[in-house]
């Protein structure tokens, strides 16, 4: 494991009162928590801080802490024998082990023995996981394998990263950032405490045609000038398969025509809708003929779309 | 290594849990999760009745999202009780209006 300087993460010195330790916490979790804060790098951030505060707040693990002594930070690092979280005489393996998992055991008023320890009920911890998915595959249900490493109590009641892999099946009828629970598939409990739970964070992979609002679909919908004003029966692609719309004679750009029951299903078994949102499209390469056909247009139209103006 | 077939558990307004498992999932008390109720600031799916609120109160799942947010603000930003409540409304608020930017922003490549 590596060594972590809670001080300097907090940014005071060695011999900062608990008051003094309090503010510097408060203003650095203004500024990283990840409920608050908007940088994209302060859930980690925000992580190591929460770590610090929390073992230099409680004067046993302060002290435990402390007696580490002074390392630079992120060196490759092990407690010395005897160190006051070490049961004695036994050599353990710190590979496994994160840096603030030491100092897990310890807490203000409890002591901290073996037989102590190994009593108490210790709740497992809750984890999210976010998993993207495809629409196909958010449209027709899919199996989704979820890996994460959590740490888990071993017989001697020291704690150990152990990887868990997951099959979940997520159902029809979720929508864009949907969040599930998994009961019980979150860290072991220990000594009789419950198994933390597990929280799935769903988003979707951003798809090339359509975009998705909660059960709806939306796609553009590129017309010529011509199938715009003389209306036209157009291709689409769905979910489900290609249809055939209808594009009434008239249609200008930006409106919305709706394919009833094409959208993303919704779990009482009903679908969303597709809205086909107009764009007309000009050519950009005309023919001789083209341009001799709208220029005709041109003179014998007396449409004017700017007659408000 | 653990390979496990699991169901998923819904948290939308389609789907409800009781004050116990609320309780149990959102870390916060009994009697915190009453203050809220109290307050107005959350609200059951069922009316109360009489005086006091009883155990059978059932609310939709949906509230865990913003209620652990809360547990966890709680924890890491040391509130009061008091303070609870005027940050549950907030956070729903904010839920609402990002729901509602996402009709404007929708998700696309």
């Amino acid at each position: 494991m590596k060594f972590k300087d809670y001080y300097e993460i907090l940014g005071v010195g060695r011999t900062a009162t608990a008051d003094e330790i309090k503010k510097a916490y408060r203003k650095l979790a203004h500024q990283y928590h990840p409920d608050v804060s908007k940088d994209p790098a302060g859930e980690e951030k925000f992580k190591e801080i929460g770590e610090a505060y929390a073992t230099l707040k409680d004067t046993e693990k302060r002290a435990a802490y402390d007696e580490l002594g002074r390392h630079p930070s992120g060196q490759e690092f092990k407690p010395p024998p005897n160190w006051a979280g070490h049961q004695g005489g036994q050599e353990y393996s710190f590979e496994d082990v994160d840096f603030a998992d030491l100092f897990a055991s310890f807490s203000k008023g409890r002591q901290h023995s073996q037989q102590q320890r190994h009593n108490m009920p210790i709740p497992g911890q809750d984890y999210e996981l976010a998993t993207q998915v495809s629409l196909e595959d958010a449209y027709q249900g899919i199996t989704v394998d979820l890996s994460f490493t959590v740490p888990e109590y071993d017989d001697q009641g020291q704690l150990r990263r152990v990887p868990h892999t997951f099959k979940a099946r997520i159902p029809k009828g979720v929508t864009n950032g949907q969040k599930m629970l998994l009961r019980g598939k979150g860290g072991k409990g220990f000594h009789g405490g419950p198994d933390g739970n597990l929280y799935l964070n769903i988003s979707f992979i951003p798809h090339k045609l359509f975009r998705v609002v909660e059960h709806d679909l939306f796609i553009d919908l590129p017309l010529t000038p011509w199938e715009a004003a003389l209306g036209a029966t157009v291709k689409v692609p769905t979910l489900a398969g290609e249809v055939n719309l209808k594009v009434p004679a008239g249609t200008s750009s930006g409106q919305k025509l709706r394919i009833s029951k094409r959208g993303m299903p919704k779990h009482n078994q009903e679908h969303g809708d597709l809205y086909a949102v107009t764009q007309i499209v000009v050519p950009t390469d005309l023919t001789d003929k083209d341009r001799e056909l709208l220029q005709a247009l041109a003179g014998s139209s007396t449409f004017n779309p700017r007659a408000h103006f | 290594m653990q390979i496990d077939q699991t169901e998923l558990i819904w948290l939308d307004e389609h789907h409800e849990v009781s004050l116990d498992e609320l309780i149990e999932l959102s870390g916060l008390s009994q009697e915190e999760l009453h203050h809220l109720v109290e307050i107005g600031a959350l609200t059951p799916n069922e009316s109360i009745e009489g005086h006091g609120i009883t155990k059978d109160l059932r609310f939709s799942s949906q509230c865990i999202v913003s209620i652990r947010t809360l547990s966890r603000l709680k924890h890491d930003f040391e509130l009061e009780q008091n303070a609870l409540g005027l940050m549950l409304v907030f956070l729903e608020r904010i839920r609402n209006l990002e729901l509602q930017l996402s009709v404007f922003n929708p998700t696309k490549q």
